[in-house]
């Protein structure tokens, strides 16, 4: 494999390591859970996807073609979700 | 109903060094839920003026070891959570977790399948729970692991793997050093590459169900090869750390 000396690719993660964030926003297990990439139509599960998580906000990119699926922004008084980047999302009635 | 994810305060039962940089914390959870292999807990640590950080430490231990969970901590260099686990906690220590969370990057011992695991450094810790769920729940289902590490002071649970390997009905184990071998080493002494994993993993056949963890560019050329040798990329599941971070 080519080295890379692209620091946001090393220290990329996959979305388990988010599980527990989207755990909070959806009040399920989501990483198991399919989802859709709006720009290549790609379906996989959401732990597949590639988790950028060292910025101001975590980016969840598709890993076929890399586009952004969701972005998630805490602050103190809330969350933002922005999945524009997903058809859909399924989220497990607990 | 699956209770909710609430935050916890677990208190630190005991410490265990494995290697110079990495030690195993055993904790007592006052809700204790059966986890599965794979998964992880998310720890918070909030300083005094509030500032909150928090990290993701996969479980090291059996689902089967009820009451407590055991997180093998590599430390990081200027990590903000794994320097603090390191230098400062000590047993009797309490600190904030939630979990167990996750639902890909998990094996259970009714997945029949031959397992192909391959952890590079402190990405043995997801793998390891799966071996001891194996051992535990008696499966027999053919398993090899690959795991790399720099040298050999750095592998963690290096007796236990033997003992495991040595075991009726136990996985294969190959281990491989990238950076220094002992004088009798009789393992690997390269990162691991296509030819490697043609001669761990071409026994298992091309069904088996192959977990990946460790750094990320390891990650990445570990699965790149499997897929290269023939196994399917639906069968393959990742898990990458972070270099920095912890």
């Amino acid at each position: 494999m080519e080295e890379t000396t692209d620091i946001n690719r090393e220290l990329m993660l996959d979305a388990n390591a988010t599980a527990g964030l989207l755990y909070e926003i959806f009040g399920a297990e989501m990483t198991a859970s399919p989802t859709e990439c709006a720009n290549c139509g790609r379906e996989d599960e959401i732990g597949t996807l590639l988790a950028f998580t060292h910025g101001p906000g975590i980016v969840l990119r598709c890993s076929s073609c890399e586009n952004v699926v969701i972005r998630i922004v805490q602050t103190s008084e809330a969350i933002y979700l922005d999945a524009r980047g997903a058809v859909y999302l399924k989220v497990a009635r607990t | 109903m699956k209770p909710t994810l609430n935050w916890q305060i677990a208190s630190i039962t005991t410490i265990k060094p494995e290697t110079p940089n990495v030690k195993t914390f055993t904790l007592k959870l006052p809700s204790w839920m059966r986890h599965r292999a794979g998964q992880h807990y998310d720890i918070r640590l909030t300083a005094e003026d509030g500032y909150q950080t928090q990290r993701s430490y996969s479980i090291a231990s059996a689902p089967e070891h009820e009451g407590e969970v055991d997180f093998t901590v590599e430390r990081i260099e200027d990590g903000e959570v794994s320097t603090y686990l390191h230098d400062v906690v000590l047993p009797g220590d309490r600190v904030e977790v939630r979990g167990p969370i996750g639902g890909y990057f998990v094996w259970e011992a009714s997945m029949s399948e031959p397992l192909l695991l391959i952890a590079g450094g402190s990405g043995i810790v997801p793998l390891m729970a799966m071996l001891r769920h194996r051992a535990a729940a008696g499966a027999n289902n053919p398993t090899a692991l690959l795991y790399s590490s720099r040298n050999f002071e750095d592998v963690i649970y290096y007796n236990e793997l033997n003992m495991l390997s040595k075991a009726n009905g136990g996985p294969n184990v190959f281990h491989t050093l990238t950076r220094s071998q002992p004088a009798s080493w009789e393992g690997y002494s390269r990162r691991i590459d296509e030819a490697m994993l043609k001669e761990v993993a071409g026994p298992l056949g091309r069904t088996a169900q192959a977990f990946i963890c460790g750094p990320t560019l390891m990650v990445e050329s570990a699965a790149n090869a499997l897929v290269k040798i023939g196994i399917d990329s639906n069968q393959i599941r990742t898990e990458r750390f972070g270099p920095t971070g912890g």
